[in-house]
């Protein structure tokens, strides 16, 4: 999605200025002009400057707030990024609670099952094979913590 | 000698070979990917390297990296697709051969130039890194900051068409760098009360962020809309290589000594090299008219020179700790999780490493030729994996590459915000390789500059004083004004274009 330059360097701006209040009160060092908040500082200065140069440059060119462009549609690209976010956010939330072997492998077979237009058996045997391997890999071999959720209970 | 020895027992240990050939045929899978880049490569390798000795992590990444740039010639060849950025300025060249009925020369081709233009770079890196660093022993904070600055400048000046949008997503990624605790000061800033930032945003996030989530959002919409037809068989895929090498050995020798400099210049990494010594080498032929109909002459130079740029990129990153592209950034950040500090004590300090590093280069060079010839063979084994099936795994494996950093389920939020915002920012033609390189270079610009100023008790010119550093700051400054004029430029451009239509 391509979001106008004048928007774009509108954030950027905001983005600068939000950064140099949030760094005014950092003290500098002893006998010192610098301190802490010093390149805060200017790296928020630098971004409102560039930034209302976008914009400028944005509002020179007139165009539309916001252009779709591209094979694919609007539509089709925001449920993928729905469901990459659902995915991630889907696996923080519940692992803690069912554990990486129920939410691994739920979370690839309705990802494999939805972009394959449905061939859920194969979806199903992927994304155990797949998720087994990732935790032999991490968990077994690299001692990486994946949590077990409630199996922890039926394991121990 | 001796360090030499060391060296030679350090590769040759059963694990780093190990390691060596397993990062390659995953470099392989990657690079012949198309849409997959060398760069995700090295970001979903580097949860794995986390748990690795420094010379196997190093060892996996170089191997991966020189792997995916030369199986990124594959779907060039054979669908006119580059399997990765690197191979986009010869694949239109290399399809043509095919369609000439010498799919099988093109592809070797791209292989040997690969392999022979890789060893030209790691003979220039094994050179000359010894002698800048020993050069570089003599540098202060003042050299370092202006190098630090320097080196983000080149970045955003490389970054693209649009150096103003290069230059807000350097700030983006000094913004990022900033968060966490002050290593001067001690001050702890922007961490909104999460303890877990205290140490800063943890480098395996951004990175798997910027580089696997932002790619598999572009990518994944794709799933279902493109298909790629059968490519066609590949036979005798060294046939007539030889005679072309030595028709063309100036163009190689050439382009191997361009692409390792262009490789070491801060931003500009293995595509712009291609890029580069493809026109250069159209400019300097006897028939430029055979250019762009399947001529081999641009093919050879361009193989070479993205496979040098890879070597090349590690003199700034291993002398100066200032990474020259996407990828000795990732490999910084990983030394430096393993306590490793890049810069010119490091070859005094690790010889042993450093001269281990240059055998890694030149075996994982080597292992491109018998590695290539199987990519070649089972391109249309790789080119037939579903993205459907590839792209969730990919995912996942982000997910849980992000949390095994630190254990930490914020990292994976980190990740997804940071992939979010990678996928904007490049939608809208922001570049992404000047925030990667402000992640890293961020708290090397701010220490180096307080360290100098609580030296000179605040005192601003004394970072003009040596004449080392005055050369370095003139050059950031003039680069910082061409920057300047690069954007008014392309804003009265902008202001002309829309007056007259």
């Amino acid at each position: 999605m391509r979001i106008n330059d004048l928007l774009m360097g509108l954030v950027m701006a905001l983005l600068g200025a939000i950064t140099i209040w949030a760094s005014k009160d950092f003290p500098p060092l002893a006998r010192q002009p610098y301190g802490a908040g010093t390149f805060p500082t200017i790296i928020g200065a630098f971004l409102v400057g560039l930034g209302l140069l976008l914009s400028l440059r944005g509002w020179q060119q007139r165009g539309a707030l916001f252009l779709w462009q591209g094979q694919v549609t609007l539509s089709r690209t925001l449920i993928c990024l729905l469901a990459v976010i659902a995915a991630v956010a889907g696996y923080v939330l519940l692992t803690p609670l069912l554990g990486f072997p129920l939410v691994a492998p739920l979370m690839l077979t309705l990802l494999i099952g939805w972009l394959s237009d449905g061939r859920w058996g194969m979806a199903v045997i992927v994304a155990i094979v797949a998720s087994a391997v990732v935790w032999s890999v991490f968990a077994l071999l690299l001692h990486v913590p994946l949590d077990l959720g409630i199996l922890e209970e039926v394991i121990y | 000698m001796a360090e030499l020895h060391a060296a030679l027992g350090m590769v040759f240990a059963w694990d780093v070979l190990a390691v060596i050939l397993g990062a390659s045929l995953f470099g392989l899978l990657i690079g012949a990917i198309p849409g997959l880049t060398a760069t995700m490569a090295t970001a979903l390798l580097v949860p794995v390297t986390f748990f690795m000795e420094p010379l196997p992590a190093i060892s996996a990444i170089v191997a991966a990296t020189a792997m995916a740039i030369v199986a990124g010639d594959i779907p060039g060849a054979l669908l006119r697709i580059p399997g990765t950025p690197a191979s986009a300025a010869y694949t239109e060249e290399a399809y043509l051969m095919g369609r000439k009925g010498k799919i099988g020369q093109a592809l070797g081709v791209n292989l040997v130039c690969s392999v022979v233009g890789g060893l030209i770079g790691v003979a220039i890196l094994a050179f000359f890194a010894p002698l800048v660093a020993d050069f570089a022993l003599r540098f202060t904070s003042d050299e370092y900051f202006w190098l630090a600055l320097l080196g983000l400048s080149c970045a955003v000046l490389v970054s693209g068409a649009d150096p103003l949008k290069g230059a807000i997503s350097m700030l983006i990624g000094l913004l990022i760098s900033m968060v966490g605790m002050d290593s001067v000061s001690g001050q702890i800033r922007f961490t909104f009360g999460i303890s877990d930032l205290l140490s800063g945003i943890s480098i395996l996030p951004v990175l798997i962020g910027l580089f696997a989530v932002a790619e598999l959002l572009r990518r994944m919409p794709e799933i279902g809309h493109t298909h790629f037809p059968p490519p066609p068989p590949v036979e005798k895929p060294f046939s007539g290589v030889g005679s072309l090498m030595w028709q063309y050995k100036g163009g190689i020798a050439r382009s191997g000594v361009l692409g390792t400099l262009i490789g070491a210049l801060p931003g500009a990494g293995a595509d712009i090299a291609s890029w580069i010594s493809y026109a250069l080498s159209r400019k300097l032929s006897r028939t430029p008219e055979k250019y762009g109909t399947g001529h081999p002459e641009g093919l050879v130079a361009a193989s070479s020179a993205n496979n040098a740029a890879l070597s090349g990129a590690y003199i700034p990153a291993l002398v100066f700790g200032i990474p020259g592209d996407t990828i000795t950034a990732i490999i910084i950040g990983v030394l430096m999780m393993k306590g490793i500090t890049p810069g010119p004590d490091v070859f005094t300090s690790n010889a042993t490493l450093v001269n281990a590093i240059f055998i890694v280069f030149i075996l994982a060079n080597l292992l491109l030729l018998p590695l290539g010839l199987l990519a070649i063979r089972g391109a249309r084994h790789i080119l037939a994996v579903p993205s459907s099936v590839l792209y969730p795994l990919i995912l996942l494996f982000c997910i849980v590459g992000a949390f095994a950093a630190n254990n930490s389920l914020l990292d994976v939020w980190l990740m997804l915000g940071l992939g979010l915002l990678a996928y904007f920012l490049v939608e809208n033609d922001f570049p992404i390789g000047p925030m990667i390189l402000a992640v890293i270079l961020g708290p090397v610009v701010e220490s180096n500059f307080m360290r100098s100023m609580i030296k000179a008790n605040g005192e601003l010119l004394v970072l003009f004083e040596r004449p080392i550093a005055a050369m370095l700051g003139g050059l950031a400054l003039l680069v910082w004004l061409a920057i300047i004029v690069s954007s008014v430029r392309s804003a009265w451009q902008t202001r002309a274009s829309a007056t007259s239509s």
